[in-house]
């Protein structure tokens, strides 16, 4: 009896290894570390920005020569502090590579998803919006939702690629090489390359994003300083840039976030959400000329949807939100409508596991990254893919998120335009596997987000674009398979978006970088 | 002997199902060699309010959600000591009419749940008897439910592999009192999107479900000449690790799951029909966090026989 409790004892114990060891540590971020890159892009000084007017238009200091006692006493101080590093420092190096825009990147899509909850209503039945004055709520500020998310990123990565480009500009103006080349004793932490040091690249990536997503994210001031603190002294850390290198590479980080975030106070973002005699009047406009209008069927009712003005916010490069707005959908009773009406009532009742799982891929929902940020992850494995340099991966992100803020733009204009109404409140009793969201059908978001994304990454890695085109088709009929919008919702959407992102892919073609 | 009902409710409880059916997780009765037991359950719980964290509230985009479940089982006794028992439920969940989110609910084959028995110690001590149990089991989904679709999810989506201590200490007279402990060690359930949000990003499909604590306490007695077994009794689910629901969101598996519940449950055998009984029971959750407000009842008859 007694041999029989032991052997039973060492069978349970060899069972819970078996379990935990199968339990392997879950990645939080991209799994990546210093790489050679591709190419230096040597001329992308000369390559048109996006905000300034030239890549001059913020000036620098002539560096000190690399003979100079100011630089000797730079590079001594570096080279002491390289001589003892501490683990966390070692660690710091580690996390932020020589291609640090990705992690910034990534710091973008966790803060959108860690904002991305709707609010809920308060115990009488109204809501309260979340209030830029007062961030702290609740319900705390941001909502960080689709349009929110794309404007946030199109701001930061537009600005981190006017600062690179400045950046480089410099670099190449004034040749101060790395340290590692001015003392071969230096052993820097990633790949040793000829890109000039003065001013840092990195700390133009870390300021601008600093600023700017303090803006987007009040609440993260202290988390984005202390990461952007953590940022900047691991270049010295890793040995590839001076203090001196540092501080011009933050003046111009600073600049360009002051630029960008004027312009973001300005393009008409802080109207987006428009009280509810607004909202109504829309409505009705809508239900005039067309006899149909979404309503919110939410318990209790939410009294405006989300950001019905966000089809009026600034465009980058549409001229006119008109000219891509697509034509009126099919009348409810219209035969193209009915037969979308019972597609959707068939994919419900007659779920497949294969419909199902594109349905939660793509959903992208509530406290997550957003489809855009979707779609910021995939450029993210694809400049890693194909070894972009900061440069060039600040100009993917920007055309990326341009090309997507405008999709969003437009997208939300159609919305709110034909204010066309959701499955669920034309057919009776219907059911979804996917959260019907707070605003009008036609066209879809996820669509217009996903369309207007893959055409820019399918410009910027042509050997992926029939792979991205798929996704993007995948993820517009994903929101059909979730019950929550009508075929053609999705394939007007689609078109939509690849409409929109060619006025920011003509304007890619002649930056000079091709 | 035929009274090892508890038991197999209990062990049927080990798997991902155990905060759905909140059953008396076991008992310190055992069947003979060569018996064998069908047991067949119906449990119906449903909630109006939850735990948001530790902040208790109603959510109109849910209403109420109604969760229904058939547990089929089997029990044989391997040796005197030695007892197995698999159970395979079958759950359905939904939201009442009207609610404001419009999800349909899901309906499935949850987890096969397998578990062994087996009596330590069993002696007279005083005027009573002093049993002693040890109970290992394991679970597993046997259909591709999505367990990221809380709360309209059917169970944890991943294994799970429980192991329970068990103490009884039963007076001749009747009345008697049990404690049980258990360690759930629960594996990652694999979700159908590869970024998710849990106190910041992860990047793949795959779910922590936190391990968990299981206490199980019972008093009760037994009347009508040893034909009525009437008990109060406590089950609590305290996950070890975890994160919280996120304001007026879906939960999802990573959540800490606790909660403490309460119920009686009321037992009998017919005497004119040899080997058939039938029970009742009744259990609310009074606390908890990341879990709904559960009432729930069950209905269950039982059949047994020598091979």
């Amino acid at each position: 009896m007694k041999k029989n409790s032991v052997a039973s004892c060492i069978c349970v114990c060899i069972c819970m290894l078996f379990i935990t060891s199968c339990e392997d540590e879950l990645p939080t971020m991209a799994n990546y570390s210093a790489y050679a890159f591709a190419g230096l892009d040597v001329n992308g000084g000369s390559w048109t920005p996006i905000l300034l007017t030239n890549s001059d238009q913020i000036s620098v200091a002539t560096p000190a020569a690399v003979t100079s006692s100011e630089y000797v006493a730079e590079l001594a101080s570096l080279k002491s502090t390289m001589a003892s590093l501490k683990s966390d420092q070692r660690r710091a190096i580690e996390y932020w590579t020589n291609n640090p825009i990705l992690r910034w990147n990534e710091i973008t899509l966790e803060l959108i998803a860690k904002y991305n909850l709707i609010p809920g209503p308060n115990d009488d039945g109204t809501y309260t919006l979340p209030n830029a004055a007062a961030p702290e709520g609740p319900p705390a500020f941001p909502f960080a939702h689709p349009p929110y998310a794309v404007r946030a990123l199109a701001y930061l990565s537009v600005a981190q690629f006017d600062g690179l480009i400045t950046a480089w500009h410099y670099k190449y103006t004034f040749n101060r090489p790395a340290p590692y080349q001015v003392d071969n004793s230096i052993n820097s932490a990633y790949n040793q390359n000829n890109l000039p040091s003065y001013p840092s690249d990195g700390a133009v990536l870390a300021t601008s994003a600093r600023d700017i997503l303090t803006v987007m994210f009040p609440l993260e001031k202290e988390y984005l300083k202390g990461k952007a603190e953590e940022h900047l002294k691991s270049l010295i850390w890793a040995g590839i840039n001076v203090a001196s290198d540092i501080a011009a590479g933050e003046f111009i980080g600073t600049e360009v976030a002051k630029l960008a975030l004027d312009r973001a106070s300005k393009d008409g973002m802080n109207k987006a959400q428009c009280p509810k005699s607004v909202s109504d009047s829309i409505k009705a406009a809508a239900f005039n000329r067309f006899g149909w209008q979404w309503d919110n069927l939410e318990l209790p009712t939410r009294p405006v949807g989300l950001a019905p003005l966000f089809g009026k916010v600034k465009l980058w490069n549409v001229p006119t939100v008109e000219e891509v707005r697509p034509g009126v959908p099919p009348a409810p009773g219209s035969i193209e409508y009915n037969a979308s009406l019972k597609e959707l009532v068939d994919i419900q009742n007659h779920m497949t596991e294969e419909k199902r799982r594109i349905a939660n891929y793509w959903q992208d929902g509530l406290s997550t990254y957003t489809p855009p940020g979707h779609w910021n992850k995939i450029a993210k494995d694809y400049l890693l893919k194909y070894k972009g340099n900061p440069l060039r991966a600040a100009r993917t992100f920007a055309y990326l998120n341009m090309a997507m803020m405008d999709g969003g733009i437009s997208c939300w204009d159609t919305k709110y335009y034909y204010h066309y109404p959701r499955p669920i409140q034309q057919i009776p009793g219907f059911k979804t596997i996917a959260g019907t969201p707070n605003f009008p059908s036609y066209t879809s978001g996820h669509s217009v987000f996903s369309s207007s994304g893959a055409e820019v990454l399918a410009y910027i890695f042509p050997a992926e674009a029939s792979q991205v085109r798929a996704w993007a088709v995948e993820a517009a009929e994903s929101r059909i398979y979730g019950g929550i919008h009508w075929r053609f919702d999705a394939e007007v959407g689609t078109t939509q978006g690849k409409n929109v992102a060619k006025y920011t892919i003509d304007r890619a073609k002649q930056d000079g970088a091709n | 002997m035929r009274k090892y009902l508890l038991s197999a409710i209990a062990l049927l409880s080990l798997g991902a199902v155990a905060p759905l059916t909140a059953q008396t997780p076991s008992d310190a009765i055992m069947m003979k060699q060569k018996e064998l037991c069908f047991a067949l359950i119906y449990d119906h719980g449903s909630w109006n309010q939850y735990w948001e964290g530790t902040y208790l509230r109603s959510n109109q985009t849910v209403a109420t959600l109604t969760r229904k479940m058939v547990m089929p089982m089997v029990a044989i006794g391997i040796m005197d000591q030695l007892n197995l028992f698999v159970g395979m439920p079958f759950v359905k969940t939904e939201s009442s009419e009207p609610n404001g989110g419009r999800f349909q609910g899901v309906q499935g084959f949850q987890d096969l749940n397998i578990a062994v028995k087996y009596e330590m110690l069993k002696k007279q001590l005083g005027k009573g008897k002093l049993a002693v149990l040890a109970t290992g089991g394991y679970a597993t989904p046997i259909t591709n439910y999505l367990s990221d679709y809380r709360p309209y999810s059917i169970g944890n989506g991943t294994n799970e592999l429980s192991v329970r201590g068990i103490s009884e200490y039963k007076l001749d007279k009747g009345p008697y009192a049990r404690v049980a402990v258990a360690y759930l060690f629960r594996g990652q359930t694999k979700a159908e999107r590869d970024y998710y949000y849990n106190n910041g990003s992860y990047y793949t499909p795959w779910m922590d479900v936190p391990d968990a604590w299981e206490i199980n306490g019972v008093a009760g007695i037994w009347m009508l000449d040893n034909s009525l077994k009437v008990e109060v009794n406590y089950y609590g689910l305290k996950s070890t690790s975890g994160d919280d629901v996120r304001p007026y969101n879906a939960p999802q598996p990573t959540n800490k799951v606790q909660f403490d519940q309460v119920g009686f449950l009321g037992q009998y055998y017919v005497k004119k029909v040899k080997g058939l009984g039938v029970l009742a029971y009744y259990n609310q959750v009074v606390n908890g966090r990341n879990w709904g407000k559960f009432s729930s009842f069950g209905v269950g008859g039982t059949y047994q026989f020598k091979i």
